[in-house]
């Protein structure tokens, strides 16, 4: 969705030309009606608008007025472009624009979810033909693979009903939980439930891979869970108990970074390493997540994270007991 | 209203400025020169007072406001190129506002146009997707009530080198990078770019190796140096950045295909312990047993290896070998760098 605070030059360049495209098919039409359509604020639309009356242009010497908007009708909540001189319609898309959608729209169709939905390969069509350059294929998208589970939580979701399930944790620990299921995050092949844990008192991130034996409830969403607003993207979401640990990657680790919210700037400090801080919450978690980018990302501080991370490299290898060493005999 | 301000151009209001620029034009039926454009344009003329028309910093901002428009999809082009640069006319292609016939979406399919443009992560492609959105919903569609929600399937672009990649494709422009092999080998790389391809979460770029003279696949994240857009003399003084004719998209296909074939054919199997988190990753719910055997199929055995290492005190590699090699030595590097 736009949003008006993350709206640029660009951003507002793009939604005057698509609004008088919009305004150009309707006789007239209400204020509120208008930010709806957009997601926009009503205030924000009449600052639009405003630049559309303003709007001049010098013309072989003479200054020419395109548009109008009437004035007395908008004091009323009513929106009436009566004068559109040289702008019938919406601009068709631009090659990124298509490409950016075309691609996430190949995305979903590799998704089981979608697989089937004949409006995707219509839409890709679409979208090339309303490109104003046609559509070069920039980006692909392989199809992803199935998780088992994703559509029972599809559908409590879809239902508001509870679900329990077996869950192993990241310590390896089997528990039988309820979980108040809000959103599937499916991120790089991995698929996540979203979800409002009644004994935690908050949402928590589940993988859906390490769920088995899912049931829906008859038991509806909490009122807590109900009341939950806009959820993070960011997999980790940092928490007050949360330690700060400075890492430092290189091109191959990059994924670290962007999946944790790093609380200070990330600094380049030489032939693309990057030094940043991340909170880990569990700290005997940062083995696992270090030593999966095998010598790319490196703890620098504190002493005891790098311990932890050395002491899981060595457990790995066998050549040391870690905390939860649980290897084959 | 009450009190009518005069207007004044809002010299940082950028767009208002191209909004004006798009008005002009499309009043021209000829074309405007620049010079005729300076004089049109409130932001130009304003700055002409204090300068004039050879100024450098007014010349950037308008051939900076051109290719805002280019990108933004609206054809700036000049029916004479040959002329002079002085004498250039500047128009806007009359297509540019003309939507094909049954460009027509119900409420459904704007719905999914919608998750489609949520699905990127990244700002910059966000913004492209949001902004094509803003002008579908132009057409005037109400999205429908949705039952779409409670999904979020999104796609993240760690690699710095993914944008100037995906320009460089659009525009067929050679690129050079230096590339990072798994052994710590680093070398200069000359590439003609074709398609820039997601599997499973890792960003690969499909392409023409110039020094190889072969199709090469390329993992993003292996790339370790600035993305450079490759130049050549046209004279003792002038260079022009170098371009490639488009590839034949059955030949993009083939190499798309290979890949495919090649993973496919690379098997390694894993011993699992019974009810560990591997257990559950590789679904072996049913299994009799302690442990359980499973086989795989992989592109790349450092990715595997990369993938594998959270399950690490759960499984035993069986085979090929060398993966286990691999995995070691990962874990020996992390030893190594936080002794």
């Amino acid at each position: 969705m736009p949003k008006i605070k993350g709206f640029n030059g660009e951003d507002r360049y793009n939604f005057l030309l698509a609004l008088v495209g919009y305004l150009g098919h309707r006789d007239e039409v209400a204020l509120t009606e208008v930010a709806d359509h957009f997601n926009l604020e009503a205030e924000y639309v009449v600052k639009a608008l405003k630049s559309l009356n303003d709007a001049t242009a010098q013309v072989a010497g003479f200054e020419q007025w395109p548009f109008y908007v009437d004035v007395d009708l908008l004091e009323d909540g009513i929106v009436s472009l009566t004068t559109a001189e040289v702008i019938d319609d919406v601009p068709r898309l631009s090659t990124r624009q298509a490409a950016a959608i075309s691609a996430g729209l190949s995305y979903l169709a590799g998704i089981p979810e979608f697989a089937a939905n004949a409006d995707v390969n219509f839409l890709i069509e679409k979208i090339a033909a309303g490109s104003s350059r046609g559509l070069a294929e920039v980006i692909s998208i392989a199809p992803g693979s199935v998780e088992a589970g994703a559509d029972l939580l599809r559908l409590a979701i879809l239902q508001g009903k509870a679900v329990s399930c077996e869950y192993i944790n990241r310590k390896g620990e089997k528990s039988v939980r309820e979980i108040e299921p809000l959103r599937i995050d499916l991120t790089a092949g991995v698929w996540y439930l979203r979800g409002y844990c009644p004994i935690n008192h908050g949402v928590r991130n589940f993988l859906i891979e390490h769920m088995r034996a899912i049931q829906i409830l008859d038991r509806d969403l909490s009122t807590e869970a109900t009341q939950v607003g806009e959820i993070e993207d960011a997999t980790y979401v940092a928490d007050v108990t949360d330690t700060a640990v400075t890492v430092e990657v290189t091109p191959e680790a990059y994924r670290l970074i962007t999946e944790f919210q790093t609380v200070s700037e990330p600094k380049d400090i030489g032939s693309g390493t990057i030094r940043t801080e991340i909170m880990v919450g569990h700290l005997p978690n940062i083995g696992r997540l270090i030593a999966k980018y095998g010598g790319a990302a490196r703890v620098i501080a504190p002493a005891e994270a790098r311990d932890f991370v050395r002491k899981y490299a060595l457990a790995a290898l066998g050549e040391a007991e870690s905390s939860d060493s649980r290897e084959i005999e | 209203m009450a009190k009518e301000e005069p207007w004044k151009p809002a010299k940082t209001d950028k767009s208002e400025r191209l909004f004006q620029l798009t008005c002009v034009l499309l009043y021209s039926e000829r074309g405007l020169t620049k010079r005729e454009l300076f004089h049109s344009v409130d932001s130009y003329r304003t700055d002409l007072q204090t300068s004039n028309e050879d100024d450098f910093a007014l010349n950037k901002k308008f051939e900076r406001d051109k290719s805002d428009l280019r990108d933004m999809g609206i054809q700036v082009s000049n029916p004479d190129p040959k002329s002079d640069p002085d004498d250039m006319r500047y128009t806007i292609a009359a297509d540019t506002f003309t939507w094909p016939e049954d460009i027509e979406f119900n409420a459904q399919q704007l719905q999914l146009l919608n998750l489609a443009a949520q699905v990127w992560a990244q700002a910059s492609l966000s913004s492209d997707a949001n902004r094509g959105l803003v002008r579908l919903r132009g057409l005037g569609i109400e999205p429908a009530a949705t039952d779409l929600i409670g999904f979020a399937p999104r796609l993240r672009t760690h690699e710095p080198s993914f944008l100037p990649l995906s320009q460089a494709i659009e525009e067929r422009i050679e690129v050079s990078f230096d590339y990072r092999k798994p052994n710590g080998e680093t070398a200069k790389r000359h590439i003609q770019p074709w398609l820039l391809r997601n599997i499973d979460g890792q960003w690969l770029l499909v392409s023409w190796d110039k020094d190889q003279k072969a199709v090469r696949n390329f993992l993003l994240k292996r790339v370790v140096s600035k993305v450079v857009f490759r130049t050549e003399f046209v004279n003792e003084k002038e260079s022009e950045i170098i371009h490639f004719a488009a590839p034949d998209q059955a030949i993009v296909a083939d190499a798309i295909r290979d890949l495919e074939e090649h993973s496919a054919r690379q098997v390694a199997t894993l011993r699992v312990k019974k009810d560990s988190q591997a257990w559950f990753h590789f679904h072996l719910e049913d299994q009799a047993g302690d442990t359980a055997d499973v086989s795989m199929s992989y592109m790349d055995i450092h990715l595997l290896a990369e993938e594998l290492s959270e399950y690490a005190m759960d499984i035993k590699v069986l085979g090929p070998s060398e993966l286990d090699k691999v995995i070691r030595a990962r874990f020996e590097a992390v030893a190594n760098a936080h002794a």
